[in-house]
């Protein structure tokens, strides 16, 4: 007979470790636990078998690995933290001794995170330990993002310093400064919970979501410590990557700041770009800065920028025309760097993706244009926005902060004006233009200056989301905007898209349904104007029993009993029959001809017959779909009806949408 | 000390004044008896000490005779003439020793005294009677008792005015009077003024009325305190110190050792603190003193080191057991500020997401529409979403889910379809109404035209198959049910069997197909054995046996109707199974314990019981269609006998609890058995004792399964649940292939009637039709 096993001395048992065990063999406060869990990125494990894995009688909640554990054993981390400890006990001992002096003198010496929202310890080596390289850091930036925006735009409180707030906003800005001279900006969308953000660096698609300009309520239990914990692990992430991301494209990090710019509000503009060496700084600087810097002179800025502007059209014109004629004549072999077109020589192949060749980059969608925006707008992300996609000049209200191209709404050189406001009537132009006096423009509210467009600030969106340039009558002020589409969406074969008619996504059910309805209706408008014949009750109500049913077999899918389909498939047929018979004997009492009506009949007839055997093969493949579950086994099974459920659920989703679609156009179609 | 000495020569000088005075001699003679006493006492205490010097001569030669001994005691060691002297010395220490070991308490020299000479003298006093004084007692404390400063008035703190008519002023520590000293009349006064004496105050000593003056000390005393010097009289408070040893340089070294290394070169262990100090300072560890503040200033202001974290990067492979935290999902179109309308929630949707909790809430958000951008709210959620999301990163044990990202359809086995596997009944044809109660049993006969039934109500139909018509009836019993009707299997009779409890009939029943002919073969099937029976029986019964079953004709009344022969056995019968050839069938009653299965040779008339014991009760029986192979279902397994070798050959388990019935492949070589625990199972008997597929389409227990026997590849159960199942199940010829089986059709119709369904089913022998018999009286055509 073997050793007796004693139970939790292997397996399982072994691999984990709860969490009051391992905070026992760190020997740390379970706060510093957390924190050390936090930034090393360790998360508790659920067992296989939550019995076998705990010791004790009471049931455990959070299970770590023990290697885990273990790992956390030689975090140089958890010195500082025991150091931490150690001279807070000294205090408190100073303290309690009265020894007040002695206790400022280590309080001094201590490190206050909180105040100076800078610890003693750096979190350099986790950050390299969890991202051994770069593009590990950026696949995890979508939280740090989120995160950082949302701490930049929150309240300073006690659990939150002003420090800390301070420098996730100059993260921020300066990860923005990143993708607007880097054009990696790709999509934004305006949700109900802020402004979602998408951009490509390197490859990697970062998500992030960055809150509108408001006072962040506050609800519930929410434990600022641990967020905190979370942030300064991101701070200084976003810190690191920062500066790769600036030395990758030949930037100086940090970036210049300018205090007294940044206390005017001037976000973006507070911050000069440097390039490492001599040669790329000049142009560097124009890039982000050009404008913003000048402020003092708007008009004199405008025409040099003109001129910029002209001269480099210029050359770009040049380049392109230089492009041309080199593309034409490109029987010799010229040698460029950008991506070939391979087009199929023969049929058959297969088609591989290929990164699109567009000849309009999508980066400089604005660059031609001046932007001015209106007071009411939200300065910032349309400034990143129209920055980041190519636009140089951006002016608006100088109640928006400092930092403008020009904040004369009259400048000439502006071509596009952002306004978000609805259209006056002249009447009440005339009582408002007095209040209006503090903002310093004389300008009724319905005033527009030839020659530019106005748009409200949705233009901008669905411009950059389609990389194109929205017409601007859709967007114009006071119009009704068409939807606002989330761009992150993939519309996937069988799923309800608004952006496509309804008719080329509703099942051939739903049609015929839907048609049948219609034709009722029209009847029964047809009806109502022309003769008090209740005829038609007769096959409304057929019409829309079978709808009813119809319905049934739709939503219950295929777990209803198959004796009642076969009853209706019997019924149904008696049905009509007896109602066409109904019909007949009426016309005859009636002795009228019911030639209209009879041609309206023969279309919902064909319909229904249409329907009917749509039914009938619904139902043939239920009863196939039975057998052939029935040969499979009880595990695949479970599993086939698992995903079938799924599929029904969002089946049905996408069925009320197209339901509740339908109806809106059908009252739309009414009202005109 | 200094006021003591005052004292005295006060005293003094007061003595020298009485001496003067005359008039207050008598007054003062107690006092001066007194300063006598003293005087006297000081001799006394010399003769004392003379007397004790007496003694301890005295002693000192009792000690110097002990001495004598210690010193006998001792002269062996050392002589004693050189020590004399020193001897002489040591007997004076100890005699000094024993003085003050023993003060002069000795008791013994006292007493002499007092028997020598008396220690008082007689006296007159005042009023000239005798009067004894005695001296006075030394209490000799031996102390130098500095407190004791001769009399001192003893009565307190009260005003002296008290005492002014008495010629004392008090008294001292022993009660003794102090007496007034002499007030000095005005010309004494005035003679002390002309003759100042030296310290004279004028002033008088309140406790002993003396006139108090000062010594020259005292006055010094006086004077330093006045002048602000210190009290004491020294020459100098703060001399200069001398000193001694270092004042002179000595020419000489103490030591004439060589100069040590350490004196003249540099210290290692100093050269190695001052580097540690160089070092920090260049390190910037050790910074020059600031101002607190101005130092917090700097360090808020100094900026994060920022390097290339990344230089050296090296991809690593990804930790198996890593799971990355998943990304939240990117917003749909309804979390757009401004969705397609379709999108908005309808009241009835709004309010029941409002009456939802919070966490049954599908979306935490409702979508919304805001016609422009300005009129955006903030989005109240924003934080404690934010904060769940910490929460999940940290606390969420991940989990990695393999989500099958197919179409649930390719699970499905590729079934050929229904019209290839075709034909199989799919309607009811025809019902055959009639009886009453349940059918139990119906049977369609070896030609394919008739049917036969049994029911409840105790009687024996039979119908024509295809048109339902009733042909033919007999009523078997009044009280007890048909259990099963059976037809024998061969074309050259029409002979059914049917059991009512515990008989078992055998009919030739009068239809249009039958001709003549074929009704006396029948007849003549059925009556072969009679005459055989009798011999054969007498021949085998053992006496005072019970035979197994008794043959006989059911009378006449049932002979006319065509009921030939009745078999009885001991309990009832429940199941009938011919075997192929039409001469033996066998019979199971189940409640039967030994005799529960019998097998009846119809050319005989004789009944068998081929098992003597049987583990379990008896479900069923059934004869192989190709081999001499019986088979017989107990509730839990299926047990198959050889019948020439008669050993059992194999035990099929399928694992249900409750068998209810099985059927034999017409091949021989697959089984299906039906289970009142819902079961259907395919048994391949040469792959293996277990089942081959399992199939639970029903939900009620299974009555009864048969295959197709004509050829065709088709199975059928019948439920309790009222529906019968036909199942496609082909048996390739090829013995490596396993048989197919797929579920084709179910066929609903019966009703169920105190949860009994249908109880029966046949296969027509040919066409792919059944025949089911139901518990709602009815039996049904199936085609």
């Amino acid at each position: 007979m073997g050793k007796i096993k004693k139970k939790g001395q292997a397996g399982q048992a072994k691999n984990y470790i709860t969490r009051t065990q391992a905070i026992k063999k760190l020997q740390i406060s379970l706060p510093d636990f957390r924190k050390l869990c936090i930034w090393k990125g360790i998360y508790p494990r659920e067992p296989r078998n939550r019995k076998k894995v705990s010791k004790s009688a009471t049931a455990s909640t959070t299970f770590y690995y023990t290697k885990d554990i273990q790992y956390l054993l030689h975090e140089p981390l958890l010195q500082k933290f025991r150091e931490q400890k150690v001279l807070e006990k000294k205090i408190s001992r100073a303290l309690g001794r009265g020894d007040v002096s002695d206790a400022a003198r280590l309080e001094r010496n201590a490190a206050h995170p909180e105040k100076t929202g800078k610890p003693r310890y750096t979190l350099n080596h986790v950050i390299r330990e969890r991202y051994p390289t770069f593009i590990d850091a950026l696949r995890d930036l979508d939280d740090c993002l989120s995160m950082l925006f949302l701490f930049a735009n929150l309240p300073s409180t006690t659990a939150v310093p002003a420090k800390m707030i301070a420098r996730c906003e100059r993260l921020c800005l300066e990860f923005q400064h990143y993708l607007i001279v880097s054009h990696s900006l790709r999509k934004s969308f305006l949700s109900i919970k802020g402004i979602y953000y998408q951009a490509n660096i390197q490859g990697e698609d970062i998500l992030w979501l960055v809150p509108y300009k408001f006072n962040q309520r506050i609800v519930g239990d929410i434990d600022f410590r641990i967020m905190g914990t979370f942030v300064e692990f991101y701070m200084t992430l976003l810190g690191f990557v920062n500066y790769r991301l600036y030395t990758s494209v030949g930037l100086k990090y940090p970036p210049k700041f300018d205090q007294l710019k940044d206390d005017q509000g001037a976000e973006l503009g507070a911050f000069a770009l440097e390039g490492v060496n001599l040669a790329t700084n000049g142009e560097t600087k124009a890039i982000t800065n050009g404008e913003a810097e000048r402020g003092p002179d708007p008009k004199v800025q405008a025409e040099v920028d003109k001129l910029v502007q002209q001269l480099r059209d210029e050359s770009n014109g040049e380049k392109a025309d230089e492009g041309s004629p080199a593309d034409e004549a490109d029987g010799e072999e010229n040698p460029s760097d950008a991506i070939d077109k391979f087009e199929p020589v023969a049929p058959g192949g297969d088609v591989l993706p290929q990164p699109s060749y567009s000849s309009s980059d999508p980066s400089q969608l604005f660059s031609k244009f001046t932007f001015y925006l209106s007071r009411e707008t939200p300065r910032q992300p349309l400034e990143f926005i129209l920055r980041a996609f190519g636009c140089k000049r951006i002016g608006w209200d100088s109640v928006l902060g400092e930092g403008a191209f020009t904040t004369d709404e009259s400048d000439p050189s502006i071509t596009h004006q952002i306004v978000d406001r609805p259209v006056v009537r002249a009447a009440v132009s005339g009582e408002g233009d007095g209040e209006d006096n503090q903002t310093a423009q004389k300008l009724g509210p319905n005033h527009r200056y030839p020659g530019r467009v106005y748009v409200q600030p949705q233009w901008v969106w669905d411009s950059i989301n389609d990389e194109e340039l929205k017409s601007p009558e859709l967007y114009a002020p006071g119009a009704a905007l068409p939807p606002h589409l989330s761009p992150f969406v993939k519309p996937t074969q069988g799923q309800y898209d608004p952006t496509i008619p309804l008719e080329e996504q509703q099942t051939e059910r739903e049609a015929i349904d839907a048609e049948l309805e219609d034709a009722n209706q029209e009847q029964q408008e047809g009806e109502e104007s022309e003769v008090e014949n209740d005829m038609d009750v007769a096959s409304e109500e057929g019409g829309e029993e079978e709808e009813e049913d119809g319905e049934d077999g739709d939503f219950g899918g295929f777990s209803e009993g198959e004796e009642e389909e076969e009853e209706e498939g019997s019924e149904d047929e008696e049905e009509s029959a007896t109602l066409q018979r109904q019909r007949e004997l009426e016309a005859e009492i009636s002795g009228k001809s019911v030639q209209g009506n009879k041609k309206v009949d023969a279309k919902t007839k064909a319909k229904l017959e249409a329907k009917k055997a749509l039914e009938r093969k619904k139902r043939q493949e239920a009863e196939d779909l039975e057998r052939a579950k029935g040969m499979l086994s009880k595990k695949k099974r479970k599993l086939f009806e698992q995903m079938q459920y799924t599929n029904n659920k969002k089946s049905a989703e996408d069925m009320k949408l197209r339901a509740k679609r339908r109806k809106l156009e059908k009252e739309r179609a009414q009202k005109t | 000390m200094g006021s003591k000495l005052a004292d005295k020569k006060r005293k003094s000088r007061e003595s020298d004044s009485e001496s003067g005075d005359e008039l207050a001699n008598g007054l003062f003679d107690g006092v001066l008896s007194q300063s006598e006493d003293e005087e006297d006492y000081v001799p006394s205490d010399d003769a004392d000490e003379e007397e004790d010097a007496d003694e301890s001569g005295s002693e000192g030669t009792d000690d110097s005779e002990d001495n004598g001994e210690d010193d006998d005691i001792l002269s062996d060691d050392i002589p004693s003439d050189i020590d004399g002297e020193e001897e002489m010395n040591r007997l004076v220490k100890q005699q000094g020793e024993l003085e003050i070991t023993e003060p002069g308490v000795d008791p013994k020299p006292k007493e002499e005294d007092d028997n020598g000479e008396k220690n008082y003298r007689i006296e007159k006093d005042a009023n000239g009677g005798i009067r004894y004084v005695y001296d006075e007692i030394d209490p000799v404390y031996d102390s130098d008792d500095t407190d004791a400063q001769g009399p001192v008035n003893t009565i307190g703190n009260i005003p002296l005015s008290f005492y002014d008519s008495y010629p004392h002023i008090g008294y001292d520590i022993n009660g003794k009077k102090i007496m007034r000293p002499a007030a000095g009349d005005a010309l004494q006064s005035l003679l002390d003024s002309i003759e100042v004496p030296k310290g004279w105050t004028g002033l008088t000593d309140v406790n002993t009325g003396n006139p108090l003056n000062l010594s020259q000390e005292e006055l010094e005393l006086v004077r330093r305190v006045q002048m602000g010097l210190l009290p004491d009289d020294l020459q100098d408070p703060y001399p200069d110190t001398v000193e001694w040893f270092t004042s002179k340089e000595e020419i000489m070294p103490l030591s004439s050792a060589p100069e040590p290394k350490r004196r003249f070169v540099p210290s290692k262990n100093e050269a190695k603190q001052i580097m540690k100090l160089v070092r920090a300072i260049r390190e910037g560890r050790i910074l020059p003193y600031k101002p607190p503040e101005e130092r917090e200033r700097e360090e808020e202001e100094k900026e994060e080191a920022h390097f290339d974290l990344w230089q050296n990067e090296e991809p690593q492979a990804p930790n198996p057991m890593h799971i990355p935290a998943p990304k939240l999902p990117p917003p749909g179109y309804d979390l757009s500020y401004n969705p397609p309308e379709e999108y908005l929630p309808t009241k009835e949707e709004r309010e029941e997401w409002e009456k939802a909790d919070p966490e049954d809430r599908e979306k935490e958000y409702l979508p919304q529409k805001y016609n422009a951008l300005r009129k955006v709210p903030a989005y109240g959620n924003l934080v404690k979403e934010r904060f769940e999301r910490c929460m999940d990163l940290y606390l969420a044990p991940r989990v990695r889910k393999n989500r099958l990202n197919i179409d649930p359809n390719s699970l499905l086995p590729k079934l050929p379809s229904p019209s290839e596997l075709k034909p199989f009944p799919t309607v009811v044809q025809t019902i055959f109404r009639g009886h009453e109660g349940r059918v139990r049993s119906v049977a369609v006969d070896p030609t394919g035209v008739a049917l036969a039934t049994g029911g409840d109500d105790g009687t024996v139909r039979v119908w024509e198959l295809l048109t339902g018509r009733q042909v033919w009836s007999v009523r078997l019993s009044s009280d007890e049910p048909v259990n099963t009707v059976r037809w024998r299997p061969t074309k050259d009779s029409f002979i059914l069997a049917a059991a009512v409890g515990e008989d078992i009939f055998l009919m030739v029943p009068t239809h249009a197909s039958v001709t003549p002919a074929l009704d006396q073969a029948s007849r003549d099937v059925l009556a072969a054995g009679f005459g055989y029976a009798t011999n054969g029986q007498q021949q085998t019964l053992p006496a005072g046996k019970e035979p197994p079953a008794k043959w006989a004709r059911p009378g006449t009344k049932l002979e006319d109707e065509g009921v030939l022969i009745r078999i009885t056995v001991r309990t009832t019968v429940k199941v009938i199974n011919w075997h192929r050839r039409g001469d033996h069938f066998a019979t199971v009653s189940p409640t039967g314990q030994r005799s529960s299965v019998a097998i009846h040779t119809l050319s005989k008339h004789l009944t068998q019981i081929p098992f003597r014991k049987l583990s379990g009760l008896a479900q069923t029986a059934a004869f192989h269609p190709l081999r001499p192979l019986f088979f017989v279902a107990t509730q839990r397994t299926i047990r198959c006998y050889d019948l020439q070798k008669l050993e059992l050959v194999k035990i099929v388990q399928p694992g249900a609890k409750w068998i209810s019935s099985f059927d034999i492949h017409p091949g021989g070589d697959n089984l299906i058995v039906g289970s009142y625990d819902k079961r259907l199972l395919w048994h391949d008997l040469d792959l293996s004792n277990r089942p081959y597929k399992t199939m639970r389409f029903h939900s009620e227990a299974i009555r009864q399964v048969r295959y197709h026997k004509g050829g065709l590849p088709l199975f059928a159960d019948a439920s309790d649940d009222g529906t019968l199942q036909i199942f496609h199940g082909k048996v390739p010829n090829d013995q490596l292939e396993n048989p197919t089986i797929i579920p084709v059709k179910m066929l609903k119709g019966h009703k169920v009637i105190n949860k009994l369904g249908v109880l029966d089913i046949d296969w027509h022998p040919r066409e792919p039709w059944c025949v089911s018999a139901g518990a709602d009286g009815t039996a049904r055509l199936w085609m």
